[in-house]
This record gives structure tokens, C-alpha cells and sequence, in this order.
């Protein structure tokens, strides 16, 4: 459904990412995870559009993505939600919602719009406050919003960046339970995340980054028995710097 | 288009409004009528600059170059009677679509640039466009002394029938019902960009570009479009002042002060509505009215301090003073957020 | 081509960079430091003007002379409007700045008119103005070498000023981040009008000096304002140090067409502006 093929980032002489290659099946939980700073959220913005790779390939269930821009990659079924949570402040959460609705997929008649927007606020649990305007909104709300957004553009691979950040054990449960209800319904997920029980309940694969590059890959199991990992992990200066 | 309904149906009072005024004040005022119609054409004109620059602006494009555009079409219908001898009413059209081309490349080179960047390259366009056209052959375009524009309207005078104020008040009428008719086709566009999804697009990308892209919005063809709208509207009010006032000249219709009321007056009124525009031309073509006929010199001292006094106390414009208060009223549990702005 | 005209052409740019560095460095500081989009900054200019212009016709103060009084009084009006006005948008959207400074401008110029009139006033009976030196087939005014150098003078001195001290230091600090910089204790709103009435005290020197070589308007002010924001903008907001390069390479430009070209004098605003255009363009691009 998803796949990277040489994938690499250079700014200047660094390279944020190199030689990244990995595929994503259809209706998987891929996970992406590594220290910080390993190039996870370089990875995500080269897949969305928001940054040119330098090198490298995105295809998208078969199509050659690599070129096109975000909007078109939205079109073709890719949709994101981001770390900091980007609400469109002035709107309503019914508003915000519907931009993703009418714009997600091209020539969307509104009535269809509307229903997408419906069963997205629905989905993520937001109906209730489809009048507020989304800057009242609490940080749970907010990545509600986000993943509700990015629901009613009809995705068939869904990209989180760290949702979990931020939130509080309960409320991480239930962005869990969304997840998986999301998937449920057909929808691939590629997410970031550093809390670990998340990654352990929901993915069914997982890549670990470090340095930009791809260092194993496999089951939670797998990766995390994995010498290297662990290395990466607990061998460097723990610094959480996350914004 | 439905959600539309309700507005357009006050878009349709309005124009009912428009073409019973002359009339109207006519018979309260006779000859006093002439210059009330005149007055009401200034405010006319302000609002349709103020609907046109809020337009642009609702997708995050704070332009300086309204100037060039209502100079540009001022300009098209000034050369159109100048070398051809087509009806002079085509200058209107033709001033549309210069202006809408004119906007489209400016448009296309500033699509990356933002805030005060695009502010200040748009300055730049209006300075060099008003350059270029003074540089123009004098038999074109008349060099820096301008061109004279034949009026629109010449209504012929009827001695016995009608007074000699008559003539001027048929040809205030005349100008203002086109005026007027300018005035429903911006606020129609206004309300069209406001009730329809072109709203959610503006918004997102006035917003946040990148993020609206992702939702599959296309910033480039948003901001085109809006550019293309507000550029064609204003290019026409040019086209019309030129032929209302009968000359152009590069320094006067290319003036940095049309861009200056274009955009304090939806400050004023409140942007990114249709009546906040609409409302801030009306109080502040009063305002400016009222202290001319108080203070003869320094009036415009007045109108300064009115300016400033207002964005200190309504931040966001008149509208969103009761839009405010409106919500105060209505929800004191909400909380007390605070506003930006 | 004639090298002479050309050299001339050179030459006048360069002195004329000096006075488009100094209202420029000005309206940076108001940008960079408070985060203003001050529309009124040439207004101080103006004010500078029209203040040397009257010390000369009621006292006969010397230009050089009023400069003493001059640049206190600008450094006390800017701290005034600051404290009346700008103070309560800082955090609004830009669109409001630049509403209220568009009405503080209309203000400022409307006063000037009432007082002293929209004709022209120039201080032209001061000895020095009409002298000059030629150098080589070129001829440079005193006035405009004079205005270069202190502009110049004052430039670098606000480059050390920034760099080293602890005024300085505070700007930095505050331009960069606002909140952090008052967790630490710095007193901010203090460091906003002490860079603000420093901007007007920057924009008047630069009115005095046009007094002497223009005749100045009330509306002059309105003109370098604009010009002022293209050369920040070019320089690159935050850029202060690259508003010397770019005042200079728009000087020159505009002074070599209105020497070389026919009927150049008329295009220097378009070859100004051309010049900005065309680089915010170019550089737009080049940031893919």
C-alpha cells in the first residue's frame, strides 16, 4: 500500500535520512520509532509532501508519489495528522472537519462532504462539540480534532505523528481504541511514537530509525530483543527535547 | 449554494435600495440630492475597494497593490476610448479582464512569498507598473500628464422642461446606479466566497498553507482565484472612477493612498465578513464627511485619531465588536477567552 | 559610455545609501526588536525635518546645531506614541499594526500640514549647502558627504550598541523570544520603548539631514516609510547588518539609471522598486 525505496534527506552536508526503504502492507499498524532525532518526523514529512527528498522513491498503493504535492497526495489517499497539533483556530471543530471533507478526495458534492464530516466527528468522538471553536479545545480534543480531520478525507493510509505525546494514560487508551477502530475499517496506519505500551499494543510491525537510517525492522518483540536497539536506545544521552 | 440564500436575499434588497435611492432623495432634497448622490458614489466606491481588498485577504494575501490594479483598469478604459472607437461601457469589461490577467502573473511569481514579503513585492509591482505606464508612448497612454477620459454619461439638457440642476443630478443618477450595480456584483462574490466551500479553502490556506495542503486543498489555485476576483472587481471601480472624474494620470490613479483606504476600511468593519467592509465604508465615508464640514483644515487629524481610536477598542473591526458581545450574551459559561487580536 | 558620468553615478548612490541605511536601520529595530509593522516610522523623519527647518527660520540654529535638540525630542516622541499606542498591539494581528500606524501617519502628516503648510520648506540660507568638492571630474556636495558619514557613523554606532552592550544584549535577547527573555528578568516593555523611541530618534537625525539637502513636504515621510520597508525586507527581517549591502546596492542602482539614462530621474522609484521586486522573487524561488 505504502512503500519507500531509497529514501534520503540531506540538508547540506548532513543527512537526516539515508538509505530508508521499507513497504507497508494494506491494512497494517506500522510503526516507526528510535531515539531522537533519528529522522522519523523527516520521514513523515518526505511521505506527505511537506519536504523534497533528496533521493529516493514514495509510492503510494502503486503510484508514484514522489513528485506530487501534498494536496495530490491527499487526493490519492493519504492522510495526516501532525505532532503539534495544527487546528484551523477560528473554525469550529465541524468546520475543521469539513475542510478535510469537501477537499480530501476532488469533486466532493457537499451532501457527501457533510456525511464524511458526520461519521469522522462521530469516529473520534467529537460530535458533541462540533460547534466549538477549535481554539477552546482541550490538548486530547485537539488530537481528536486532528485525527477526525484526517479521517474525513477518505484516507486508505493514515500517517499519526506522535498522537500520544502530551497525553495522559487514560486518555492515551482511548486514542489507542481509535486507532484500531480506524483500522478496523480498512484504513493502513503509519504512526511515530515514542511511548513504548502504545507501540507494543498497536503495531503490527515495526521500524526503528536511528541516525536516518533504518536499523531493524520486524515484530515489537523482535526489535525490541534486538542488541542494536537496545544500544541506540540506552546508549546515548537521554535527552527529551520533544516540542 | 444554499447556505447562500438568506445573504442573497439581502444582496437583493440591497439592489432594490440602490435603484430607488436617487429617487428617494430627490424628492427630499432636490437640489441638495446632486451632491448627496455624489457623496453616497465616494461611499460607494469605498466599499466595493474594501469588499475587493477583504476578498483577497481572506487567503492570508495582504496586498499593497490594489492601487495597480484599479489604476490598471483604470488605464484599459482610458486607451480602449483613446485609440478605438468602441462604446466606452466595454471599458468596463475590458477592465475586468486586464486587471484579472495582471493578477494572475503577480499572483503566479508571489505565490511563496508571505506576510510582509508579499506586502512589499506588491508595493513594488505598483510602483514599476505606474513607471511602466508613464513610460508608455504619449500618444498611448499620455506620459505623466495622463490621458482625459470621455464620461460615460451625457445627459442632455431640456431648457424649459428641466432646471439647470437637473443635468447634474441625471448624470450623479446615472453614475450612481452603475455604482451601485458594481457594488451588488461585489458583495455577491463577497457572499459567494463566504456561504459556499470556497470558505473552508480560503480559510485553511489564510490560515495555514501547509496544513491545508495536506487536506488535499490546493493553495496555489485558492489564492489565484482570489487574487483573479478581488483584482477584476477593483480594476472595474478604476475603469468607472476614471470616467467619472474624466482623466487619469499615473501619479493620482495609481496613488498608494486608494491601497491605504483599501485595506484600513475592512479593518475597520471587520474582515472576512461581507458587511464589515460594507459597514466600514459607510461609517467612514460619514466620519470623513462630518469632520470635513466641521473642521475645514486639519479634518483629516480627526480621521487619523478615529482610525487609530478604533483599532485600540475594536480590535476586530466593528463586526466582531458585536459578534463579540453577542456571544457574551449568549454563552457567559463559555470561557473567557482570550482574543487574539 | 562616459566613466566620468558613470563614476558620478557611483559615487552619489553611495552618499545617498547612507540616509536610506539610517531611517532603514530604524524601522529594523522597530520590526525586529518589538515585532511592530510600523507604518508611521517616516513620520519621525518628517518631524526631524520640519523641527530642524524651524529651529533654523525662528532661532537660526544651524542644522548641525539642532541636531542636539532635535534627537532628544524625536527620542521623547517615539517613547510617547510608544507608551499611548503601540504598546497595545504588539500582540494583535499585523493587519492591526498597520492599521493603527496607517492612522497614526495620516495624524502626524495632517498636523505637519496644518503647521507648517504643504509647500516645500527647505533650510536654504545655511553657508555650507551649496558647497562642494570635485574630485577628478567628479563632484561630491558637502552635505550629502556629511549626511553619509554621520549616517554611516550612527549605523555602525547601533551595529556596537547591539553587539556589545547590555542594552544591546537586552534586544537581542528580547527580539528572539519574548517570554523567555522576561522569565530571566528582563524588563521587556522597557526594552520596547527605550528600541522604539530609539527607531524615531534614528529616523529624525535622517530628517534633519534631508532638510538641508531636499526641500522637504509633509508628505516625505510617507515615501522613505515605504522605502524603508522594501530595504528591510531585502535586507531580510532579523538582517540588520545586511541593511548597509542592501540600502547601497538600491542607492546605486537608483542613482546610476537617473545619471545614465535619459529621463532616468523619473524612474528611480521604479528602479528601486524593481530591484526589490525582482530579489523577493528570485529569492522565493531559490527556497524551494
Amino acid at each position: 500500500m505504502l512503500r519507500v525505496d531509497g529514501l534520503q534527506k540531506r540538508f547540506g552536508g548532513l543527512a537526516a535520512v539515508q538509505d530508508l526503504s521499507f513497504q507497508v502492507e494494506a491494512g497494517e499498524i506500522f510503526a516507526i520509532i528510535g531515539p531522537n532525532g533519528a529522522g522519523k518526523t523527516t520521514t513523515l514529512n518526505m511521505i506527505s509532501g511537506l519536504l523534497a527528498p533528496t533521493a529516493g522513491r514514495i509510492e503510494l498503493a502503486g503510484r508514484d508519489i514522489t513528485e506530487a504535492t501534498s494536496a495530490e497526495r491527499c487526493h490519492a489517499g493519504l492522510g495526516r495528522a501532525f505532532q503539534v497539533v495544527q487546528p484551523f483556530p477560528e473554525m469550529t471543530v465541524e468546520e475543521n472537519v469539513m475542510v478535510g471533507a469537501l477537499y480530501g478526495k476532488e469533486g466532493t458534492p457537499y451532501a457527501e462532504a457533510r456525511r464524511r464530516a458526520e461519521e469522522a466527528l462521530e469516529r473520534s468522538g467529537l460530535s458533541a462539540l462540533r460547534a466549538v471553536p477549535a481554539e477552546e479545545l482541550t490538548l486530547l480534543q485537539e488530537k481528536r480534532l486532528e485525527i477526525a480531520r484526517a479521517l474525513a478525507t477518505d484516507p486508505r493510509v493514515l500517517l499519526l505523528d506522535e498522537v500520544m505525546a502530551g497525553l495522559r494514560p487514560a486518555e492515551a487508551r482511548l486514542a489507542v481504541d481509535l486507532v484500531r477502530e480506524v483500522r478496523d475499517r480498512g484504513v493502513t496506519v503509519v504512526f511515530i511514537e515514542h511511548v513504548m505500551p502504545v507501540v507494543r499494543d498497536l503495531a503490527d510491525r515495526v521500524l526503528v530509525m536511528d541516525y536516518g537510517r533504518p536499523l531493524a525492522s520486524g515484530s515489537y518483540r523482535q526489535v525490541t530483543a534486538d542488541p542494536r536497539v537496545v544500544e541506540a536506545y540506552l546508549g546515548r544521552d537521554d535527552e527529551e527535547d520533544e516540542a | 449554494m444554499r447556505r447562500a440564500l438568506p445573504d442573497l436575499l439581502w444582496t437583493l434588497l440591497l439592489a432594490v435600495a440602490v435603484a430607488l435611492a436617487p429617487t428617494v432623495l430627490r424628492a427630499l432634497f432636490a437640489q441638495a440630492s446632486v451632491s448627496y448622490l455624489s457623496i453616497a458614489a465616494n461611499a460607494i466606491s469605498l466599499a466595493i475597494l474594501a469588499l475587493s481588498w477583504d476578498l483577497l485577504a481572506r487567503t492570508g494575501q495582504l496586498s499593497l497593490a490594489h492601487a495597480a490594479f484599479y489604476g490598471a483598469g483604470a488605464y484599459s478604459a482610458a486607451i480602449l476610448a483613446k485609440v478605438s472607437g468602441l462604446p466606452l461601457v466595454l471599458g468596463l469589461p475590458l477592465a475586468a479582464l486586464v486587471a484579472a490577467l495582471l493578477a494572475l502573473g503577480l499572483g503566479s511569481v508571489t505565490l511563496r512569498l508571505k506576510g510582509i514579503y508579499f506586502a512589499i513585492a506588491t508595493l513594488a509591482f505598483t510602483e514599476v507598473l505606474k513607471a511602466v505606464v508613464q513610460e508608455l508612448p504619449t500618444g498611448l497612454a499620455g506620459g505623466s500628464a495622463g490621458l482625459n477620459v470621455p464620461p460615460l454619461f451625457r445627459p442632455h439638457f431640456v431648457p424649459g422642461v428641466m432646471q439647470r440642476w437637473e443635468i447634474a443630478f441625471q448624470r450623479n443618477e446615472a453614475y450612481f446606479y452603475v455604482y451601485g450595480g458594481l457594488l451588488v456584483l461585489a458583495v455577491v462574490v463577497s457572499i459567494v466566497t463566504q456561504r459556499t466551500r470556497l470558505r473552508a479553502a480560503f480559510t485553511a490556506v489564510r490560515t495555514n498553507e501547509e496544513v491545508a495542503a495536506v487536506m488535499g486543498v490546493r493553495p496555489a489555485r485558492a489564492k489565484l482565484l482570489a487574487f483573479v476576483l478581488s483584482s477584476a472587481l477593483v480594476g472595474m471601480l478604476g475603469a468607472l472612477e476614471a470616467m467619472r472624474l474624466g482623466s487619469v494620470i499615473p501619479d493620482g490613479t495609481f496613488a498608494i493612498s486608494t491601497t491605504v483606504f483599501a485595506l484600513v476600511t475592512p479593518i475597520f468593519g471587520g474582515l472576512y465578513t461581507t458587511l464589515g467592509p460594507i459597514l466600514g465604508a459607510g461609517v467612514l465615508s460619514a466620519v470623513e464627511e462630518t469632520l470635513r464640514r466641521t473642521f475645514a483644515e486639519g479634518y483629516l487629524i480627526g480621521y487619523g485619531v478615529v482610525l487609530v481610536a478604533s483599532i485600540l477598542f475594536m480590535p476586530r473591526g466593528i463586526v466582531g465588536l458585536f459578534t463579540r458581545l453577542a456571544r457574551r450574551r449568549s454563552a457567559p459559561s463559555a470561557s473567557d477567552t482570550e482574543e487574539a487580536g | 559610455m562616459d566613466l566620468t558620468l558613470l563614476a558620478q553615478g557611483l559615487v552619489s548612490g553611495v552618499l545617498a545609501a547612507g540616509l536610506y541605511a539610517l531611517v532603514s536601520v530604524g524601522l529594523a529595530l522597530a520590526i525586529g526588536v518589538i515585532g511592530v509593522i510600523n507604518f508611521a516610522h517616516g513620520e519621525f523623519f518628517m518631524i526631524g525635518a520640519f523641527l530642524a527647518y524651524q529651529l533654523f527660520v525662528s532661532l537660526g540654529f544651524d542644522p548641525l546645531l539642532s541636531l542636539i535638540f532635535v534627537a532628544p525630542a524625536l527620542f521623547v516622541i517615539g517613547a510617547v506614541i510608544y507608551q499611548t499606542t503601540i504598546r497595545y498591539v504588539l500582540e494583535a494581528p499585523e493587519l492591526n499594526q498597520m492599521l493603527l500606524t496607517f492612522g497614526l501617519s495620516i495624524v502626524l502628516q495632517n498636523l505637519a500640514l496644518v503647521i507648517w503648510g504643504g509647500d516645500p520648506r527647505s533650510i536654504s540660507g545655511v553657508p555650507y549647502r551649496s558647497v562642494g568638492y570635485q574630485i577628478g571630474g567628479i563632484s561630491i556636495g558637502l552635505v550629502p558627504l556629511g549626511s553619509f558619514l554621520i549616517s554611516l557613523v550612527l549605523v555602525l554606532a547601533l551595529y556596537a550598541v547591539l553587539a556589545r552592550s547590555k542594552l544591546g544584549r537586552a534586544m537581542r535577547a528580547v527580539a528572539q523570544n519574548r517570554i523567555g527573555a522576561s522569565l530571566v528578568g528582563l524588563e521587556v516593555n522597557r526594552i520596547y520603548l527605550v528600541a522604539f523611541a530609539l527607531s524615531a530618534l534614528l529616523a529624525g537625525i535622517g530628517g534633519v539631514m534631508i532638510a538641508v539637502i531636499q526641500s522637504p513636504t509633509p508628505t516625505v515621510g510617507f515615501a522613505f516609510t515605504l522605502k524603508a520597508f522594501a530595504i528591510v525586507v531585502l535586507a531580510g527581517l532579523g538582517n540588520i547588518r545586511g541593511i548597509l549591502w542592501a540600502s547601497l546596492a538600491v542607492a546605486v542602482s537608483e542613482s546610476l539609471v537617473a545619471t545614465l539614462v535619459p529621463n532616468g530621474d523619473a524612474l528611480r522609484n521604479a528602479v528601486f522598486f524593481a530591484i526589490i521586486f525582482v530579489v523577493l522573487v528570485v529569492r522565493a524561488r531559490r527556497t524551494a
